[in-house]
């Protein structure tokens, strides 16, 4: 097993301590001796083949499956003899199915943890409020419907809202994302990777998909049956540096590609690219576009948001038609917290070879094309390479070899 | 005098008998429904109790009425009593079967999210798995009660409440042209009771089940 060295020593929230578990009639123990730090407001992501013990693993450290040995430590406190039900109430727990109350509405859902620590009636109220705006659900549409009349995606948002509804410094989430379809998981995630950026909570995060694991994961311990850790490092390192075959064959291949999924489009240069508004006539178009090197002009609404592709074969033959009519629609449109990996996938499904990067409320930032793509790929393997080397130096011995500057 | 004005000419007596009727049958209802939710609660989990409560109770309904209202005769004397004594053991399976059925069809995912939130074992109970059980419950109640709406006029050969009064004295004077006319006005007392029992229980299970369930 190998630690990531962080720069900064963070606070230990969740401790775990040789923790086992048994079940009777079973021959190998379903979670043997396991040991594991998260650091606090970080995403940690247990991930392994089916069986290998990580949903048994999560499900300990809210005691919804108690322990046969070993010790949970919560934030300094050893929790494993505390009060399972007050426990509870201080972690967030989110799980695959949701398991949203059918008979109660959205706002008595969220309501629960809130109820049992005995807040009073405006702070609860106040409170589904603000969690359903932050999950983007208008209170006053959502706060009286009820769990069957929402779509799957909703669902899932009602179920973090309500597991953050006790503002919990913990939250546990098994295969949270699991049961959507793949476009309404990517937009899920991307959500919920927003929100922790603002809240900075401590989770632990079931997946058996590594892809996830490798998106959503500050860290990830990749488990092995009877949940032993085979690697636990930051998804760089996993990707760069794999402990062993077990996590090599588990990331399999395209690792490089993987990487993609580390970098957000935010962390790149946006190249700015010839822009002309709805309104601007066809001689002063074209001369913007002969100005520049590109081969088509973006076409930019009243409010700063993409709304054409023109390129001067469509100038000539517009017949001074207003531009917003000609050229091509602007497909590939991603927000800057998009990863390369989704700017990539929006490349290829456009058939273009730039996109076009919005803020949220889809104003024009910039472009990123497959180029920019393409180098971040060359220099993240170049970088990985060199901290691979470079613990593979340190391993050595001290004094031996010299320090690999990046 | 035909059957209509026979029976307008008992229409104080049909109504008293109505009355009492609805009573006895109402009392035996709610101590039936006591009893089973509170034995389903206990046993659903525990696969073993809950084979014994059910067969139980299926044993009950196998006892011949007649028999079992006289054999309380010794200990309960005659009247109401007996009637409801036999009344709530026959009215106990429809209610402990469904809410058996309806506690573990509760989905887990439900049960298992109500623990992850901190809710005691009796909280996660009555909060949630009580009401998400409660339309397949009270279907149960309702055809208890419609069983025992039946039932109950056997009670009078221990001069029990209600319609079966009509139906005894009927068979009493077998041969006279009075008796089909008290044995219909008996059986239509039941059907009437019957049907009024019916519409009170959609109406109570509309108003006690969550507008998420239905």
């Amino acid at each position: 097993m190998t630690t990531a060295e962080t720069g900064q020593q963070r606070r230990i929230m969740i401790e775990l301590d040789a923790l086992s578990k048994e079940f009777p009639g079973q021959e190998k123990p379903a979670v043997d001796g396991l040991s594991l730090e998260v650091p606090e407001g970080e995403i940690v992501i247990l991930v392994g083949p089916s069986g290998c013990g990580k949903t048994t693993t999560m499900k300990m450290i809210n005691r919804i499956i108690e322990p046969t040995s070993g010790r949970i430590i919560l934030d300094g406190e050893d929790v494993t003899k505390a009060n399972p039900d007050h426990l509870r109430r201080r972690i967030g727990y989110v799980i695959q199915q949701i398991g949203l109350f059918p008979h109660m509405t959205i706002a008595e859902n969220i309501a629960t943890v809130p109820k049992l620590l005995g807040w009073d009636k405006a702070r609860i109220s106040a409170r589904i409020d603000e969690l359903l705006e932050t999950v983007n659900m208008p209170s006053s549409q959502y706060r009286d419907r009820y769990p069957k009349e929402l779509s799957g995606g909703q669902r899932q948002r009602i179920g973090v809202a309500r597991a953050m509804s006790g503002d919990p410094d913990v939250m546990l989430m098994d295969e949270p994302f699991g049961a959507v379809d793949p476009i309404t998981r990517d937009r899920l995630q991307n959500e919920f990777l927003r929100l922790q950026s603002e809240f900075r909570k401590t989770i632990v995060f079931v997946t058996h998909d590594i892809d996830e694991a490798i998106k959503m994961g500050d860290r990830i311990a990749i488990l092995q049956e009877g949940s032993r850790i085979a690697q636990y490092d930051t998804p760089e390192q996993i990707l760069t540096a794999p402990a062993n075959d077990f996590v090599a064959d588990f990331i399999g291949s395209g690792a490089s590609l993987k990487r993609l999924n580390l970098s957000r489009v935010a962390d790149l240069e946006l190249t700015q690219w010839a822009t002309a508004r709805v309104g601007t006539d066809r001689e002063e178009a074209l001369e913007t576009l002969r100005r520049s090197d590109h081969g088509a002009l973006l076409v930019l609404d009243q409010n700063g948001r993409p709304r054409r592709w023109v390129s001067a074969a469509d100038l000539s033959r517009s017949d001074g038609q207003p531009l917003d009519r000609i050229g091509m629609e602007p497909e590939a449109v991603v927000e800057p917290r998009a990863t390369l990996s989704d700017a990539l996938n929006e490349l290829i499904t456009a058939s273009y070879s730039v996109v076009v990067v919005v803020d949220q409320e889809g104003v024009y930032q910039g472009i990123v094309d497959i180029d920019q793509i393409n180098e971040s790929i060359r220099t993240m393997r170049s970088n990985a390479v060199a901290r691979a080397r470079e613990g593979l130096a340190s391993d050595r011995g001290a004094g031996e070899v010299g320090s690999v500057s990046e | 005098m035909n059957f209509f004005e026979f029976l307008y000419s008992r229409r104080e007596d049909m109504l008293t008998l109505g009355l009492e009727h609805i009573a006895v049958v109402a009392v035996s209802v709610f101590f039936a429904t006591v009893i089973a939710v509170a034995v389903g609660v206990v046993t659903y989990r525990l696969e073993r109790p809950r084979e014994i409560a059910l067969t139980v109770a299926s044993t009950f309904l196998t006892i011949p009425s007649f028999a079992l209202f006289i054999l309380l005769i010794s200990p309960l004397g005659l009247g109401a009593k007996p009637v409801v004594v036999a009344l709530t053991v026959y009215g106990l399976l429809p209610i402990l079967r469904n809410t058996i059925t309806g506690l573990r069809e509760v989905d887990p995912a439900v049960v298992e999210s109500a623990m992850g939130m901190g809710m005691s074992r009796r909280q996660t109970l009555v909060r949630i798995e009580l009401p998400l059980a409660w339309p397949v419950i009270i279907t149960g109640v309702r055809v208890t009660t419609l069983i025992l709406v039946g039932i109950a006029t056997i009670g009078a050969i221990v001069l029990g409440p209600g319609y079966g009064d009509l139906i005894f004295t009927g068979l009493s004077r077998v041969g006279t042209p009075v008796a089909v006319n008290l044995t219909l006005a008996g059986i239509v007392g039941v059907i009437i009771v019957a049907i009024l029992f019916d519409i009170a229980f959609n109406i109570l299970r509309t108003l006690t089940t969550s507008r998420g369930l239905r």
